[in-house]
């Protein structure tokens, strides 16, 4: 049979199935135990929630692997990014800009920060190991939190740009109560579908994605075939920065622009390592299982230890998938030459 | 002039192999221990050893466990407050379980929990590597904290969730932990105990371990063909880390702060230790220290100057400028220096050799 | 023991039908030789041929999907790289592998790992049995050190140092193990002539002193004739020729490989 057909079929087949085992397992679990409670309806609509948080989860992850496949650096800033762009848009709409005025603005701004961060941080670390990039990332993590922070001040801010937030009941026939679905996830999604497609188009189709490709292929071999490396990254950072201002948005929109933003995007590194570092696909179907993954086992297993497994949940289904499959489900597999 | 070390030759490799082999800074060491253990608690008021000294020996020591891991074996760890949480609530079920025990067989022991907790989120580093690791070190960091906040039983049933160390002496009448310890007899104490396990920690580095955890950092494959087990290297460097940092936690909430919740040990303290090996110096003992004496008198300098100056600030600004003033000396130090306080501190020293004839 | 006496022995490392895959790319098919005890063995080909490949096989770090490889009588089909290491197999590399942070003289002292027995509390007290050991190898070393004329540099970073020093402190790590079987990865590679002449003398004096047997591979066949005492030819994966210099000089196979042949 056709390998590609197969995979195909693979991946339309293994989810749903893989859905369904773990509802029958769980059904097992609540009739041994009185502690839990399941339903498939019930089950669905965890799931389906699940799902839609791991959008955001993705919206996030995805800055991270824009500047992971463009320069090999682990943007551990990405998470701060969301909350300063956030922070910014939000400052704006206060001076009384309409929304979407305001978010040029704002877009204007994190494209400044890519600039300011190509000069101060990349240029004077350009091959220096990946791991201390990495920490300068964190130095950039602290230095935004506080910047934005002190910017416009760390309270609790609400950010409102009249995404529905009506819920409504669907398959009401099918389950008994139907299932809860929330106007704003789908919104949501489909924020996160456009984006992809739109980066998706960007980095086949246009000139600066095939540079970006052979940057994120070999720095040097780029360079010498005349791509500029600093103007590379500048535009993958402000692209970076504009994916986080649209995270940000929907986060903000959801919960509210606050601090714990900055911490809610960490939950995006064990999205990356499910989905393998250089993987826009890999993002998406990560976040996705993240997402539904952690929501699902805190209704239905957290009350068996106590609740809030959603602290530490997907760090685990990271670690334990690491074991197994080291490049991640979509990344290329690490040949190591001597 | 003073720092020449022309005329003062090895005969032996014993000599040559020593930690200090140049006189001069023998004798500063001599120097600086006679001001660490007889000036220090005279001249220094408690607000000073309880604010400054104590925690930076504390730190020192946790600092110390991550160089040995990051510094020395290379293995990125973002855990650290989790397992400093491992060690303080072990040691206060022991201390409370136990109360014959001897404090300093409690923060051992401690340690050696934490070391078998190490160990287990050390596995992963034996199939991945760099920021693979570090995500996977996180793991450890949330779910511990997870456990000794989720299950009263680590808090013996407290309903704050709060631990309080029981009070103990170090030797009779000299209490160390609880209300009753004066903050001299603590800094003393803090004092020898971190100072000998630097020691230890500095003779495992010179020693065969340390050259495997080095070899392992610089070059695995390497490593593995000569001989090393990267099992073996890893994992007794995830070990000794954690045994270190284990201490340090133990230390935190006995010595210093003698009341803790799990939530002191979130993922900002595992970020503050990171800060003091990068700032001090990854890969070597002082700059351990350098790096924990930085940061913690960065924040009490930030907090005074502005007073000092006569300006007005909220305690809100100061908090994010803190942020801001670290984020930004990391960048700067991985830019300018990334060894380090530890390297600055040998260039002066050598410049030092030199002078005042540089050639 | 002077040289041109020495006493060529029975093979001590057997390869039999090895044969090793990329993917769909073979990068070794069918390849047997035997390594003999105290001789120096030259494995060549042009490049792509498989050459490192091979010694990556023999030391571990790749694992041949057929075929048998028989060390000192035992035989294995796969290992880890760290296991040959304690067999007695030491190993350099094409592109340097040293270990960038550390001094030469602790870069040669790690070779000595597999040697030192002190345990984890000795180590952590240093004083006694490990401050011993320590010296004894450090003597050891030492001796390595004067032996391949590199005093100077002991307590330089090797990662500061020029390209053919760091070649030198790499074979002096390896020697530092007192391996049975060293196989060196083009040692000679970016070296001047006076660079590859020292050269040349060390890989002979270890030869003749110490008795290591030597697998290398080299492209400078000025070399290769002058100082081995056998030679193992391979081409796009597959063994050419297998025999002492002037005969595979003679090999119209070899000669057709290396100089292109007229249709």
């Amino acid at each position: 049979m056709n390998p590609i057909a197969l995979r195909f079929g693979f991946w339309v087949l293994a989810p749903p199935l893989l859905i369904a085992a773990i509802g029958f397992g769980l059904q097992g679990l609540a009739a041994a135990n009185s502690a839990l409670f399941f339903t498939w309806g019930f089950f669905l609509e965890v799931l389906l929630a699940g799902l839609l948080q791991g959008v955001l989860y993705a919206l996030v992850a995805l800055g991270f692997v824009l500047i992971f496949k463009a320069s090999g650096i682990f943007n551990f800033a990405q998470g701060s990014m969301v909350l300063f762009a956030a922070l910014t848009l939000v400052g704006f709409i206060g001076m009384g800009l309409h929304w979407t005025l305001a978010f040029i603005v704002t877009a204007g701004v994190m494209v400044l920060l890519a600039m300011v961060v190509e000069k101060v941080v990349l240029r004077p670390l350009v091959n220096q190991p990946h791991i201390i990039l990495f920490m300068a990332t964190i130095g950039i993590f602290y230095f935004l939190d506080g910047f934005g922070q002190m910017l416009w001040g760390s309270d609790v801010k609400m950010l409102d740009i009249g995404i529905t937030k009506e819920t409504t009941f669907i398959l009401e026939g099918v389950f008994e109560g139907g299932i809860l679905v929330n106007g704003f996830d789908l919104v949501a999604a489909l924020v996160g579908a456009v984006l992809v497609a739109v980066l998706a188009v960007f980095f086949q189709y246009t000139r600066v994605g095939r540079a970006l490709r052979a940057v994120a292929d070999d720095h040097q071999a780029a360079l010498s075939v005349g791509i500029p490396l600093k103007t590379i990254w500048v535009i993958v950072w402000s692209v970076a920065g504009i994916v986080a201002l649209v995270a940000g948005i929907m986060w903000g929109s959801k919960a509210g622009v606050q601090f714990s933003l900055a911490l809610i995007a960490l939950k995006a590194l064990p999205v990356l390592i499910l989905g393998g570092f250089t993987s826009i696909p890999g993002a998406i179907v990560g976040g996705l299982i993240i997402g539904a993954g952690e929501q699902v086992a805190e209704v239905f297993l957290g009350p068996l230890v106590g609740g809030a497994i959603q602290e530490w949940f997907a760090y685990m289904l990271a670690l334990i998938f690491l074991l197994f499959r080291p490049q991640g489900l979509f990344g290329e597999r690490i040949i190591e030459r001597i | 002039m003073l720092y020449r070390e022309a005329g003062q030759f090895k005969t032996s490799y014993g000599a040559d192999q020593a930690i200090f082999p140049i006189r001069q800074d023998r004798i500063a060491l001599v120097l600086f221990a006679g001001i660490a253990v007889l000036a220090v608690p005279v001249l220094a008021s408690n607000y000073f050893l309880e604010t400054i000294f104590v925690p930076f020996l504390v730190f020192a020591l946790a600092a110390l466990g991550l160089n040995i891991l990051t510094g020395y074996c290379g293995q990125l760890s973002l855990g650290t407050g989790g397992f400093m949480a491992c060690g303080a609530f072990f040691s206060y079920k022991l201390a409370v379980g136990i109360p014959e025990l001897h404090i300093v067989l409690v923060f051992l022991l401690a340690g050696l929990g934490t070391a078998a907790v190490g160990v287990l989120f050390g596995l992963p580093s034996l199939r991945i590597k760099g920021f693979y690791l570090a995500v996977a070190t996180l793991a450890a960091q949330f779910f511990l904290v997870w456990v000794f906040n989720k299950f009263p039983w680590w808090t013996n049933y407290s309903p704050s969730g709060v631990i309080s160390a029981p009070p103990r002496d170090v030797l009779p009448g000299l209490a160390v932990t609880g209300a009753g310890g004066a903050p001299a007899v603590k800094y003393l104490f803090l004092l020898v105990f971190v100072a000998v396990l630097a020691l230890v920690a500095k003779n495992l580095v010179r020693s065969r371990i340390g050259r495997t955890w080095m070899a392992t950092r610089d070059m695995d494959i390497a490593a593995e063909i000569i001989g090393i087990r990267p099992l073996w290297a890893k994992l007794s460097a995830f070990a000794v880390s954690s045994f270190y940092i284990g201490i340090a936690g133990a230390l935190w909430a006995f010595v210093y702060t003698g009341s803790v919740e799990a939530l002191a040990f979130q993922i900002d303290r595992s970020f503050q230790v990171l800060f003091m090996v990068i700032i001090g110096g990854l890969g070597s003992i002082l700059g351990s220290f350098l790096g924990a004496a930085f940061i913690v008198l960065l924040p009490i300098l930030l907090s005074n100057v502005p007073s000092l100056l006569g300006l007005q600030i909220s305690v809100e600004i100061i908090s994010h400028l803190e942020f801001m003033v670290f984020g930004a000396l990391i960048v700067f130090f991985l830019v300018v220096e990334p060894h380090g306080l530890a390297r600055l501190w040998q260039i002066a020293k050598e410049k030092l050799r030199l002078w005042p004839f540089p050639y | 023991m002077t040289y041109g006496a020495k006493h060529i022995g029975e093979p001590i490392l057997k390869v039999d039908n090895i044969t090793l895959a990329f993917g769909g790319v073979k990068a070794l098919s069918d390849i047997s030789f035997a390594i003999r005890e105290h001789e120096i063995l030259a494995i060549i080909g042009p490049n792509g041929a498989g050459k490192t490949s091979m010694l990556n096989v023999i030391n571990g770090f790749y694992h041949p999907q057929q075929g048998r490889i028989e060390f000192r009588g035992v035989e294995r089909r796969t290992m880890r790289p760290h296991v040959a290491a304690r067999q007695g197999i030491a190993r350099t590399f094409q592109n340097v592998a040293l270990f960038k942070g550390m001094s030469t003289l602790d870069n040669i002292m790690t070779g000595r790992v597999l040697k030192m027995k002190s345990n984890l509390f000795q180590q952590a007290i240093y004083w006694g049995a490990n401050r011993r050991e320590e010296i004894a190898h450090r003597q050891t070393v030492e001796k390595i050190i004067d032996f391949l004329e590199i005093q100077a540099i002991r307590r330089t970073p090797v990662g500061r140092l020029p390209y053919g020093l760091q070649k030198r402190v790499e074979l002096a790590r390896a020697l530092a193990m007192e391996p049975d079987l060293l196989l060196l990865d083009e040692p000679m590679a970016g070296m001047n002539v006076e660079e590859k002449e020292d050269m040349c003398r060390f890989i002979l004096d270890v030869n003749d002193e110490f008795g290591t047997t030597i697998a290398l591979i080299e492209h400078d066949m000025g070399v290769v004739m002058d100082i081995s005492d056998r030679v193992v030819v391979l081409d796009y994966g597959r063994k050419l020729a297998d025999g002492p210099p002037d005969e595979v000089r003679a090999n119209q196979q070899v000669i057709e490989a290396y100089l292109g042949v007229s249709h």
